[in-house]
């Protein structure tokens, strides 16, 4: 059976939750079986973000990442264009490029000598004569090739040929990420280096807490955020507050305009953006411009996540369900002068990756989520998700599905109702829209 | 070989033998104000212009590997103040995830001292080993090439710059909180 050929779901994953009264069975955060359904019903459809394109701005250039658990190679053609492939060699499955990045005209197996091109094609062969005619049509051996889409320099495959287009995978969601990816003309860029790390932790931990949990961030991050504010969050007010939820993507968010920026400890940074906020207002509308840097945190589903104002982006990982490996890029207004990229890579790093101040506490909490359920009885307990269950709003601007309040499980309960709808469904025609879209085939801004 | 570490060179003038002892018993003592977590005492080993650095560490191949930049990114791209902010946290009664506190044990390998063209300044390469154990059974073992720049600072060794190569490529732990 080919990959897009989905098997009848093996059980009724949404007995695993009430999103109306609220709570997650456990066991989707340690069921081996649930896990291995993941990587087909998810990972093997999604669309799934594989790299920026200042990571990979040349001929040649590549990055290797990783589609659930498929390891795949990232590269930028002789064409221009970039494609994604599995790095695995058609003869016998060895990995084809062991490097994280690089430069590389072709790509060789180390077992057979395999040659591929940066487009993914089977090139040649080593001693193609003990090939007979007939033996090998070279056209028909090159690696699996994904789908390839980007959205405003963001990069994105999906193995699956049924998904939908990756504007409408997005949805209105796009409209939330021109509010980062767009508040200036130079748009983002990514900064050179990739910061990796294992964590004992299910990937849809790390992915909640983007996608939805403003609430932990004035317990789990007290002591950082004193250290890098010289005090406190402020205490917390549900005013103007609000997380929106498309397609399982999330982003909750508050309107001050600044609350993540303030997090880097940067005055320079908050000058500039003080500075850019007018242009920023004229470009994306006042509301964005303030959405922009304010105390937020968002994801997208299925896996990658971000900070706008800390200016961290992410992906999750996974690697069974009791592991997952994290990457952290920073990212800076490409436009900016070289000392406010500085100052951003600088506060981003000290807050926001494996040694970060604020991080630093989070790896613990999700490990512990997931260790607990070693436990057969813990395993089969219940956990709460019942933080605003009747907080949803209609709002003339916001797009999506709306709830007031940034301290809130909205958005994570419609996470893991997206979850259930691809685990259930055998085919992306059968995944149901949960709500409406706005600017279906417009552009967002 | 690192890319970071190519720029070794053999020493024109072989440091004397007590200038050897006198940093090595510099940095077991840096290793034991870590290991107590005395981590303000430790600070005043450092210069008030320190540059504490750890790059990102990124598996290239050898015909394309190039050195870090200092716009990289970093898990420790730190002046002093920013080492102060990592101590501030610490000690606040509000850091969860080091009470109950973890045990650590700093080791240093392979002491090489290095004159330089400034008589008060050495350059001195080593290798930081760091042994974790925490909560109930972690263990979490660390090795990182280091590179120093020690100044002497009246009379006193103190540490000016370090660059830390990160002997892992995916850094196998949820939480970097040491200094090696």
């Amino acid at each position: 059976m080919k990959p897009h050929e989905h098997a009848q779901p093996p059980q009724d994953y949404s007995r695993y939750m009430d999103l109306k009264e609220g709570w997650v069975d456990r066991r989707i955060f340690w069921d081996e079986a649930i896990y291995e359904r993941e990587l087909e019903a998810i990972f093997a459809r999604c669309w799934q973000f594989v790299a920026h394109d200042s990571q990979v701005p040349n001929a040649g250039d590549f990055v290797t990442t990783y589609i659930g658990e498929d390891g795949v190679i990232v590269s930028r053609h002789t064409d221009g264009e970039v494609y994604v492939y599995l790095n695995a060699c058609t003869h016998r499955g060895n990995k084809i490029c062991f490097a994280d990045e690089g430069n590389a005209r072709r790509f060789t197996c180390n077992y057979h000598g395999w040659a591929y091109s940066t487009a993914g094609e089977l090139l040649g062969l080593p001693s193609e004569h003990a090939y007979d005619p007939g033996d090998i049509d070279r056209t028909q051996w090159g690696p699996r090739k994904a789908r390839v889409a980007s959205y405003k320099g963001m990069i994105f495959a999906t193995f699956d040929p049924e998904a939908p287009s990756l504007d409408d995978y997005l949805g209105d969601y796009r409209w939330y990420l021109d509010a980062f990816l767009d508040n200036d003309e130079g748009g983002i860029e990514f900064l050179p280096g990739t910061i990796k790390s294992y964590a004992n932790a299910n990937w849809k931990f790390g992915v909640e807490n983007f996608i939805g949990d403003a609430y932990h961030a004035w317990w789990t991050h007290d002591a950082g955020g004193r250290a890098m504010m010289g005090g406190p969050f402020p205490p917390y007010d549900p005013s103007d507050t609000f997380q929106a939820s498309v397609n399982g993507h999330g982003w909750e968010f508050a309107l001050e305009g600044v609350g993540d920026i303030a997090i880097l400890g940067s005055q320079e940074v908050i000058d500039y953006y003080t500075a850019q906020r007018p242009k920023m207002a004229q470009r994306i509308g006042e509301l964005r411009a303030r959405l922009f840097g304010s105390l937020a945190s968002a994801a997208m589903f299925p896996n990658m996540t971000f900070l706008p104002g800390i200016h961290t982006f992410r992906t999750w990982l996974p690697r069974g369900p009791r592991k997952l490996e994290l990457r952290i890029w920073t990212v800076v207004p490409k436009n900016a002068p070289e000392s406010v990229k500085q100052a951003i890579n600088i506060g981003c790093n000290l807050t926001f990756n494996p040694a970060g101040t604020l991080e630093m506490d989070d790896g613990e909490n999700w490990e512990g989520n997931t260790r607990t359920n070693r436990g057969w009885v813990s395993r089969h307990e219940k956990l709460h998700y019942g933080c605003g269950k009747s907080r949803q709003i209609e709002h003339p601007e916001l797009p999506g599905i709306v709830h007031e309040g940034q301290f809130n499980d909205a958005n994570q309960r419609l996470f893991y109702q997206r979850w259930a709808d691809l685990m259930n469904a055998k085919s992306w025609s059968e995944v149901p829209q949960r709500y409406t879209p706005r600017y279906a085939g417009r552009p967002t801004r | 070989m690192n890319a970071i570490a190519k720029d070794v060179q053999a020493a024109t003038q072989p440091p004397s033998l007590e200038l050897v002892s006198e940093v090595q018993q510099f940095y077991y003592r840096e290793a034991r104000l870590k290991d107590r977590q005395d981590y303000r005492a430790w600070l005043a080993l450092l210069t008030d212009d320190i540059h504490y650095w750890m790059p990102a560490r990124v598996q290239r191949y050898r015909r394309d590997e190039r050195p870090p930049s200092r716009l990289d990114s970093a898990y420790y791209n730190d002046s002093m103040r920013e080492l102060d902010k990592r101590i501030t946290r610490l000690e606040t009664d509000t850091c969860w995830t080091e009470d109950p506190a973890t045990r650590t044990a700093h080791l240093v390998h392979n002491v090489e001292v290095e004159h330089t063209e400034n008589a008060d300044e050495y350059r001195v390469h080593s290798i930081s080993q760091v042994y974790r154990n925490m909560n109930e059974d972690e263990e979490h073992t660390l090795y990182c090439l280091r590179e120093d720049l020690l100044r002497r600072v009246d009379g006193q060794l103190r540490v000016a710059r370090r660059l830390l190569t990160l002997q892992q490529n995916i850094f196998m732990n949820k939480s970097l909180n040491v200094f090696p």
